[in-house]
């Protein structure tokens, strides 16, 4: 795999999170370069979700910085973190079950959009304008991952693999520059899988977006992935390109136990 | 030529309030309604009723907008329906300041009142946010007992405040040469503002800060990950919350003309979080259809009271309850039935209604 860029997109180092005694994140530090999918794995409890909740702001990490295009991202607020390009899906879903995966959609491009209340109220003018603007660029992620038949259901009654591509349609929705996707196939079967492959795949090729991915699911890892770090109670235990990562015995003593 | 069927041909028809034939004919019907029925029922009486329940309507939406859309519980609104109405008392009666000024100075005032409140629910969710907003309701009364320069302390304050827009007096229509009363003016007014914060609500719920509202209600820290700032939002639900509930105070004080401290109670704002669930919450269409529901109920079983076996009319009759025992009971039996058995309130009933139709002769 080629290196297109130099400069990293996103640079993480030295992160440091700790709950009471507990030390979630020790020093973690990586890079994702511009239009890279970065895979971070490692077994339960390793700290990948902690990763991407400091990353968005959810969690104040103890230590360490972490810059987007040089921004610092750590120490803001989670809403204005999301306003400098970072986007994510949840691992048990995110999404706002009452409303309609338009509203849910259109939600992604609320900091794209300027309506406040008064305005709102007054519909005639800006807020019109800027429904039909955006109802159109959500129309676009609904046609990207074949959303179509479900645009007025309630997000709460989706079926669950439609609803996990109903969060990747809205953390899009965002028009990120960093994509994060927690878990996005855990609990699907293999067809279902795939397609989430195959969709991944499609928005990489479209929109060249730099993601990171936390998977338990090792070969959409390895397919996927350009690079991948190895996680194991808070530390970084090996980083590398896929083909690596696989044969390196730590990370296979991390997943399987010390006496295999 | 013009399309057979309703046809949506882009995103500005499709964003229509009311864009099929039916929901046009059930806009004319509203305001057919609205013009004619004053003309027809003269009678004072049932014109009062229309009235308190349209302030209701009003008020409701309020609360709607807090506790059906942005999930944030409130015992507090009977609160800001009191100082709405003091604020009738002394801008609108005493400083003589027309319609539009009383109005809006007790919707600025409640949003300033809203926002002191508001910062509590970045804190504080569910059971200990009704907790502190109750709080607010004996708070109030301890200040309207002892505010006695704004509201008459115990004994109650006049208001005197008019009800003229322009040239025209709504406590006294004269239009056309034709003569009116003051209840008929009154209930074009009320039902008129009443259309009108139903318009701004329902716009403000279906444009980003309505969307934004409703996924703080859903998930309020997916919301923040995305981009929504839940804190001021939720500040400003409260603060439009209390706007409203205000100027509804406000409405209720120059209609009634008179205002005492007792008015003001938990049961007030007991009436409104029961007439939200019955309406159905997350909706602006059931606020109002609670407030019809809820709102006139007390007024009828008042005037029927003789008809309806046990209840007891006057002091030493016979029956086992008294007619504000009654109501507040049926209050609390209203909310227990409609979460229990509609959770989605007259609204969702409507929308069952309005789904079988849609659908007939098929079942779905």
């Amino acid at each position: 795999m080629e290196r297109v860029s130099s400069t990293p997109l996103l640079e993480v180092r030295d992160l440091t999170l700790r709950f009471g005694g507990v030390t979630a994140l020790d020093a973690v530090g990586f890079e994702v370069g511009p239009g890279e999918l970065l895979a971070v794995i490692g077994p339960n409890g390793a700290g990948k979700t902690s990763i991407f909740n400091c990353l968005c702001g959810v969690y104040r990490p103890q230590r360490g910085t972490a810059t987007l295009d040089g921004e610092p991202l750590l120490g803001r607020q989670p809403a204005a973190i999301a306003a400098r390009g970072v986007a994510r899906t949840f691992q048990n879903l995110g999404l706002f079950g009452h409303l309609t995966l338009v509203e849910n959609l259109l939600l992604g491009r609320h900091h794209l959009m300027r309506t406040g209340f008064f305005s709102g109220m007054f519909w005639w003018g800006r807020a019109k304008r800027e429904e039909i603007t955006h109802r159109a660029a959500v129309e676009e992620i609904i046609e990207l991952l074949e959303l179509e038949p479900y645009r007025r259901m309630p997000a709460g009654m989706l079926p669950y693999g439609v609803a996990k591509r109903a969060e990747l349609g809205r953390a899009l929705a965002m028009e990120p520059r960093l994509l994060l996707l927690d878990e996005p196939v855990a609990g699907m079967n293999l067809e279902e899988t795939e397609d989430t492959a195959r969709y991944l795949l499609e928005v990489r090729r479209e929109l060249g977006l730099a993601m990171i991915l936390v998977e338990h699911d090792m070969s959409l890892v390895m397919d996927l992935a350009d690079r991948v770090v190895v996680l194991d109670f808070g530390v970084v235990i090996a980083t590398g390109e896929p083909s690596e990562i696989q044969d390196d015995p730590r990370v296979v003593e991390a997943y399987l136990g010390g006496a295999a | 030529m013009g399309a057979h069927r309703n046809v949506v041909r882009g995103y500005a028809d499709e964003l229509r309030l009311f864009g099929t034939p039916a929901a046009r004919a059930g806009l004319v019907a509203m305001v057919v309604v609205f013009l004619v029925l004053p003309t027809v029922v003269q009678d004072d009486f049932w014109l009062s009723v229309l009235i308190y329940v349209g302030i209701t309507a009003f008020g409701a939406i309020g609360l709607n907008l807090l506790t059906g859309y942005c999930g944030q519980i409130s015992l507090g609104h009977a609160f800001f329906i009191g100082a709405g109405a003091y604020v009738a008392a002394r801008i609108g009666g005493e400083l003589g300041l027309p319609l539009p000024v009383w109005l809006l100075a007790a919707a600025v005032l409640g949003a300033a009142l809203g926002g002191l409140v508001g910062p509590f629910a970045l804190r504080l969710r569910g059971h200990y946010l009704a907790i502190v907003t109750l709080g607010l309701v004996f708070i109030g009364e301890h200040l309207w007992r002892n505010l006695t320069g704004i509201t008459g302390g115990n004994s109650g304050t006049p208001v005197t405040a008019g009800a003229s827009l322009g040239p025209v007096d709504f406590g006294a229509l004269n239009l056309f040469g034709e003569v009116y009363s003051r209840n008929q003016g009154w209930f074009w007014l009320v039902w008129g503002l009443v259309a009108l914060v139903a318009l701004l609500a329902k716009n403000l719920v279906r444009t980003r800060p309505g969307r934004a509202l409703q996924a703080v209600r859903d998930r309020d820290q997916a919301a923040e990950v995305i981009g929504v700032r839940a804190g001021r939002y939720k500040i400003g639900a409260f603060m439009l919350s209390s706007a409203i509930a205000a100027t509804a105070g406000a409405l209720f004080g120059a209609y009634q003309q008179f205002v005492s401290p007792d008015e003001w109670n938990l049961l007030l704002s007991i009436q409104y979080i029961a007439i939200v669930i019955v309406g159905g919450l997350g909706t602006i269409f059931g606020s109002v259809l609670g407030a019809i529901f809820v709102g006139a109920l007390p007024a009828l079983i008042d005037r029927y009271s003789d008809a309806i076996p046990g209840v007891r009319t006057g002091v030493g009759s016979e029956g086992f309850i008294s007619v504000f025992a009654l109501n507040q009971a049926l209050f609390g039996v209203l909310i227990v039935l409609f979460l229990v058995f509609e959770p989605r309130g007259l609204a969702g009933i409507w929308l069952r209604v309005k789904a079988y139709f849609k659908a007939w002769p098929f079942s779905y």
